[in-house]
């Protein structure tokens, strides 16, 4: 059975008005954790974790009331992750990690989870698992070794088209209508900073089609409340050498593009 | 033996419907029909309606070339268009006031920029390549490269749509350097308002000028493409202008003398000027040298008795052709680039800029070489402004560094009495015959 056990190091987010993200065992503490010591090694989450709890700061920082916060919780997806609860819990508050929840579920139950917890955002290294979570409606994004991997000031959101693995697959009506949610709330969020020292970044890169199908996604980003801060139109040239320049902390694909067929 | 101006240039006097620049006749136009609408050049901020686009004629060609095939010229949004009315927004109200303006005006087309005639005339050219090799990357690649906000982006692509551009990909990063980005997409040349940026770009050795607008822009070809480049400190390296500024002339024409068989070291438009000899062999490569849409000029002070044979022996030695070259002895550029109408000219001295550009040409400059100290010690304004301001101030250091360039031309070449004049000439089939 899934158990949810808070946090008592954290404080404890409004549940109505946070917005609620995931992160799996597997992104925070990194795969050699399998090795049977009690505190784990942290993982490719560490990175978004710190960037998470700065945004969190300087939302407070500016209004020390705010209530539309990052809340941050860790979620297992299989029973031998079920179990290792108690070190789960030692290993997060030895490294002061500020996850307020924990969500202690298996293969079967993980996405319900998910659901029940309201997450808006569900952060994994495996690309099975982001497929299995959007197709039930509940967004994800993909964290892996391409992930920024040294502490910075600024989430970086990068929106583009195939964030996860055959997205057309994985989106829904459901997840559609999620994700604009969840992109509305960044929209608000990233409205609070004015234009230059935002802790929050948004880019659009579009690698297929031309400048109209950007000028498209650009639009339906507004209409939904975001504002992009940069924007690169590839036209068809390769994605890469411009991801590594723009290190994103991760990507969302849902939600926005009009085009979709 | 004399050089006669026109022998030299038959091989284009069946096809030139225009006067060669030498014979000095009265503006004519270029072709028979008078395309390019002067009225796009005035600074007017009425909502120009959305006209209709004109449908790609060619089907199953390529659009969306790799980077690294094409000829990647990105281009900055001040330099496509004309901004400065945002522009004073911006330095007068700050970012925040800027954007939103930016936003308010999204269905205002920009005005066409200095750059706007140079990226239509690449259209031009592209779509002639396209005819010959359809299936060919080999082409102009245009890539707009702002550090403008996305906010700016709907103007943006609003703008392209409304003057019927080609230019699929872009670039805006938000205020962050977009060298990066210049680098990832093989920018073989950059262009910007902002003298910074390209400074930085020229560094990590991409080819890059500033763009100034000038008060008028004469009209150019719409047929053929044509770049002008001045010899010393953009195609060849400064080492020459060195040796002229600190020595003087005298020094500069013994050293020239004495190395006219040591190669020039290459300078930062080199490369530049190396794509477009590729794209033009593939026109000639199809038995259309006399018809070419691309046209090479070589504009510089050296003079072609002495000191210019360095710099043809440094092209030939590079295996590059450039079409006309004229060695001007040190008279100013600005009367013959206003006969040749270039496109687009580079020099590295601000002064040869603001006299082309006082003459309509799209002069950019090239802030490399030894020159820049010399520059920077006479510019009137400093920061963003100086793009806009300079080109109506006075130009009162001209006088002095004029003297320093000019010398009465018979001292020095006496022994070749017929060459006291500047002249150009043609270098496929030119020789040089000194006797």
């Amino acid at each position: 059975m899934v158990s949810t056990v808070t946090n008592s190091d954290v404080k404890q987010k409004d549940v109505d008005q946070a917005v609620v993200v995931a992160v799996t065992f597997a992104a925070v503490f990194g795969p050699e954790a399998e090795d049977g010591s009690t505190v784990y090694r942290l993982g490719a989450a560490l990175p978004l974790l710190q960037v998470l709890q700065r945004v969190n700061e300087r939302l407070l920082e500016k209004n020390p009331a705010e209530h539309q916060l990052f809340d941050v919780i860790l979620i297992t997806t299989d029973s031998w992750q079920q179990q290792q609860s108690s070190s789960i819990i030692n290993s997060t508050r030895h490294h002061g990690l500020e996850i307020s929840r924990f969500c202690f579920s298996t293969e079967d139950n993980y996405v319900e989870s998910l659901m029940q917890n309201n997450v808006q955002l569900f952060f994994t290294t495996d690309g099975n698992e982001a497929l299995q979570a959007t197709h039930q409606g509940v967004p994800s994004a993909m964290l892996d070794k391409n992930s920024v991997s040294c502490p910075s000031e600024q989430l970086r959101v990068l929106f583009c088209e195939n964030a996860i693995i055959q997205p057309n697959m994985g989106s829904t009506e459901a997840s559609k209508k999620s994700a604009q949610n969840f992109l509305a709330h960044l929209g608000q969020m990233r409205q609070k900073f004015g234009v230059s020292d935002s802790p929050l970044c948004f880019t659009l890169v579009t690698s297929h089609g031309g400048k109209d199908s950007c000028c498209c996604a650009l639009k339906s980003l507004r209409s939904l409340g975001v504002s992009v801060d940069e924007a690169y139109c590839l036209g068809g040239a390769p994605r890469g050498p411009i991801l590594s320049l723009l290190r994103p902390h991760f990507l969302l694909s849902d939600g926005f593009s009009l085009l979709e067929g | 033996m004399s050089l006669d101006a026109v022998q030299v240039m038959s091989g284009q006097v069946k096809e030139l419907k225009v006067s060669p620049s030498s014979n000095g006749d009265a503006r004519g136009s270029w072709e028979g029909k008078e395309e390019f609408d002067p009225n796009q050049l005035e600074l007017t901020t009425k909502p120009k309606p959305v006209t209709g686009r004109r449908a790609r004629k060619v089907e199953g060609a390529v659009f969306f070339p790799k980077p690294e095939n094409a000829v990647t010229v990105a281009v900055s949004s001040r330099v496509l268009f004309r901004t400065e009315r945002e522009q004073k927004v911006f330095e007068q109200k700050g970012v925040e006031e800027y954007l939103r303006y930016q936003i308010e005006h999204e269905n205002e087309p920009f005005a066409p920029g200095p750059a706007f005639p140079f990226v239509k005339a690449l259209e031009v050219v592209n779509a002639r390549l396209r005819e010959l090799y359809p299936e060919s990357e080999e082409l102009f690649d245009i890539v707009l490269v702002t550090y403008n906000h996305a906010h700016v982006g709907i103007r943006l692509i609003n703008t392209i749509n409304h003057h019927n551009l080609f230019i699929e990909r872009f670039c805006m990063t938000g205020g962050s350097s977009p060298i990066g980005y210049l680098k990832a997409w093989h920018t073989n040349l950059y262009l910007s308002a902002d003298a910074e940026k390209v400074r930085e770009a020229l560094a990590e050795g991409i080819a890059a000028a500033t763009m100034f607008m000038p008060e008028k822009l004469t009209e150019v070809s719409e047929s053929q493409l044509r770049v002008a480049f001045d010899g010393d400190a953009v195609l060849f390296s400064d080492e020459s202008e060195c040796i002229f500024k600190t020595h003087g002339l005298d020094k500069f024409f013994e050293h020239e003398k004495e190395n006219e068989d040591r190669l020039l070291d290459h300078g930062p438009l080199k490369g530049f000027l190396e794509v477009l000899g590729k794209l033009q062999k593939k026109f000639y490569a199809k038995g259309q040298r006399l018809d070419c849409p691309i046209r090479t000029y070589l504009v510089t002070a050296r003079s072609a008795a002495s000191s210019g044979i360095r710099a043809l022996k440094t092209l030939r030695a590079w295996g590059l052709e450039i079409d006309e070259a004229l060695f001007l002895a040190g008279a100013p550029k600005g009367p013959m680039l206003e006969k040749i109408r270039p496109h687009i000219y580079f020099d590295d001295q601000m002064f040869h800029v603001e006299g082309a550009a006082e003459m309509g040409t799209a002069a950019a400059h090239v802030p490399y070489g030894i020159a820049q100290k010399y520059n920077s010690q006479q510019k009137m304004s400093s920061g963003k402004t100086e793009n806009s301001s300079f080109m109506t101030s006075p130009l009162t250091y001209r006088s002095s560094s004029r003297q320093i360039r000019y010398r009465p031309a018979g001292k020095l070449c006496s022994a070749y009495p017929e060459f006291t004049e500047p002249h150009m000439f043609s270098l496929p089939g030119a020789s040089i015959n000194r006797q």
